[in-house]
């Protein structure tokens, strides 16, 4: 049998079969009862014949039987007329009685008449005798119209069971379409659920009642799921919290032991250990946080506060960091907090790797776009789609760094429906392009439908 | 001057309260805002150390308890928790600064200080930086002790600049502290004074550098 993906064209295609079958068998078995309508018709007709010959039986007074026939039946089972026949037969089947000649029985001893003519048989008593009455038509001259009606039966009247059919099939499909209707609306619904909108849960509304057992078990597994993922999301922002207190004590502990050697290194490991903490942190926050989609943010007053709070680090490295572009307002939709985790990644990403005594230039353009350029040694064109994965390291023998830093900017990148783009620059080093949505504008996926 | 240190870790609070020891400041340390409740009813002190997660409750909540009082008490906000939200809703609470675990005791006492300088707290009057000292009050500048005249607005641009040395100042704040919020200014005022302020101080031997930060600010540091 063949198989169909859609629920509509597996309905449709049987249905299709069972009309079929239906218009083949219905035209027959409407033929079948108007033949045998029209042959009992027709056995009545001739019982009555029957009857009205039985009724000119008349017995003489030797205990004889005569038959008197006035001129008008006579001439209706002449041979010349050809379509009647009649027969009266004794109790011990001789022929008393015969319209024609020859003395052939009409009717076989099993009561169906031979060849192509029709008949009944009736019995009769007749004075002391039982008589039987056996009238038959030749069906080669029988009723024209009943003739025509049944030979035309398929060209005028069945092929009106052909479009009733059809409309049957068409209404039946628009019925199996708003039967799933829901069905479809679930499935848009469940598009939107992932990692960070977990929240989400199938609509019961009108969905048919032998669905809506499916419909709820999915729902009641993405409860598990959502649980599972809190679970984990509580244990990555609780590990990283209590990491953070043991850091401090490790940290104040090292401070106090002085400047003998060895102390700047174990700084700058803690340095090292506590952004990873961070990072973490933010992650966890950022896979729970859901972005209202009516909230904008000022991305150059972000970029500003990014770039302030990068300098100390940048000029205690002998590096310098400016932020360039548009000084107006750049309204896009987001959230402030998010895009400042972004930018401020990539940021502290361009000081590490451009070199000492040159700039990292953050950009803010009035066309909701970023740029973050480094005088660093750029990035390999077969990494670029490798560096926005967690726990990418371009260089593994750096140790400052678990590689989250890029994967936070893409999250963000991804819950703002924004872009981003890497390429290196002629001058050496790498440039990082954001694009966000002006706060003005609709958000893509919504324009394709206005 | 006396500090409280709200902090439930005891290790921790031992060697805060040590190194800001050191800094010269006295401690007193508790370990849940039942306590601090009590402590801050008792004594006076010139700024708390909160840490927000505490075993008996939120921090915090001891934090809208003392601002709804109208107590000024300046409030360092010291925490495991750095959350999106945490950050704005401490401050929005009335913190005077935040500064998140693991943190530098180096910054800590930074950042106590600066609080503790703000008007109307209990620091002198005096900002320090490098060879440079700067009286509050009087508004003279010292450098290497030998006192020294600006003008009242490059004054004003390094008064600013000094509060949040290490730290980078908007240019807009510059601005609007040097004119206030009324009259206009010349969109390159504030350059021109922090050129004749950079230049000044290095006529006078400052060991200070005022760097720029382009489209942001500017950050007064020690010369390196």
């Amino acid at each position: 049998m063949l198989r169909f993906k859609s629920l509509t064209w597996r309905l449709v295609f049987l249905h299709i079969v069972a009309v079929a079958v239906v218009a083949i068998f219905l035209p027959l078995v409407l033929f079948w009862l108007l033949t045998s309508e029209v042959n009992h018709l027709h056995r009545d007709a001739m019982r009555d014949q029957a009857g009205v010959l039985g009724e000119r039986l008349a017995v003489k007074p030797d205990g004889s039987l005569t038959l008197n026939l006035p001129d008008s039946l006579k001439d209706l089972y002449s041979e010349a007329y050809g379509r009647y026949q009649y027969e009266i037969l004794d109790q011990s089947g001789r022929v008393l009685f015969s319209s024609h000649k020859n003395g052939e029985p009409i009717v076989r001893p099993d009561g169906s008449p031979p060849g192509a003519i029709a008949g009944a048989s009736v019995s009769k008593d007749v004075g002391e005798q039982t008589v039987r009455i056996q009238v038959a038509e030749d069906l080669a001259h029988r009723d024209v119209i009943i003739d025509d009606i049944i030979a035309n039966f398929f060209r005028r009247v069945g092929w009106i069971t052909i479009p009733v059919l059809l409309i049957l099939l068409a209404t039946d499909i628009i019925i199996f379409r708003r039967a799933i209707a829901p069905l479809v609306r679930a499935s848009e619904e469940a598009k939107s659920i992932g990692p960070a909108r977990t929240d989400v849960r199938l609509p019961t509304h009108k969905i048919p009642s032998e669905i809506l057992p499916l419909v709820t078990a999915v729902n009641q597994a993405l409860d598990r799921l959502e649980d599972g993922f809190r679970v984990q999301r509580q244990f990555t922002a609780d590990a990283a919290h209590q990491l953070r207190t043991p850091l401090a004590i490790l940290q104040t502990r090292i401070e106090t032991l002085g400047d003998d050697g060895g102390t700047r290194e174990l700084h700058a490991d803690i340095e090292s250990m506590s952004r990873i903490v961070r990072q973490l942190l933010e992650i966890a926050e950022l896979d729970t946080l859901v972005l209202d989609p009516s909230e904008t943010a000022d991305l150059r007053a972000v970029c500003a506060e990014v770039v302030g709070s990068i300098a100390p680090y940048a000029l205690a490295g002998s590096k310098d960091i400016a932020l360039r572009g548009t000084n107006d307002p750049v309204c896009i939709r987001g959230n402030a907090e998010m895009l400042q985790r972004a930018i401020f990644n990539l940021a502290e990403n361009a000081i590490k790797y451009t070199a000492r005594e040159t700039s990292v230039d953050v950009e803010v353009n009035d066309d909701g776009s970023v740029r973050v350029r480094d005088c660093g040694p750029g990035i390999p064109a077969g990494e670029r789609g490798l560096i926005f994965q967690r726990f990418w390291r371009g260089d593994r023998r750096r140790t400052d760094g678990a590689g989250l830093g890029l994967s936070i900017v893409r999250e963000v990148v991804e819950d703002h429906s924004a872009t981003v783009a890497v390429e290196n620059l002629p001058s050496g080093g790498a440039q990082f392009t954001l694009r966000f949505q002006l706060a003005g504008e609709m958000p893509a996926d919504k324009r394709q439908h206005s | 001057m006396r500090l409280l240190i709200v902090e439930d870790n005891i290790e921790l609070a031992r060697l805060v309260a040590a190194s800001l020891a050191t800094a010269g400041y006295e401690t007193d340390v508790v370990g849940s805002v039942g306590e601090a409740r009590d402590a801050v009813r008792s004594v006076k002190y010139a700024a708390m150390i909160l840490d927000l997660n505490l075993p008996d409750g939120d921090g915090l909540s001891l934090l809208v308890e003392l601002r709804r009082r109208m107590d000024p008490l300046p409030v360092l906000v010291l925490t495991a928790r750095d959350g999106l939200q945490d950050r704005v809703t401490g401050l929005r609470n009335g913190a005077d600064d935040y500064l998140a675990k693991p943190f530098a005791v180096v910054e800590l006492v930074a950042r106590l200080e600066a609080i503790l300088r703000r008007p109307g707290q209990l620091l002198g009057s005096s900002l320090n930086l490098a060879n440079l000292v700067y009286d509050t009050e009087s508004r003279q500048i010292f450098i290497d002790g030998i006192p020294r005249v600006f003008s009242a607005r490059e004054t004003s641009v390094l008064e600013i600049l000094l509060r949040r040395q290490g730290r980078v100042v908007p240019k807009k704040n510059v601005e609007d502290h040097i004119f206030g919020l009324t009259g206009e200014v010349a969109s390159n005022a504030v350059e021109v004074y922090v050129s004749r302020l950079r230049k000044q101080l290095g006529e006078y031997g400052a060991k200070i550098l005022i760097h720029t930060i382009r489209g942001v600010g500017y950050l007064m540091a020690e010369e390196k």
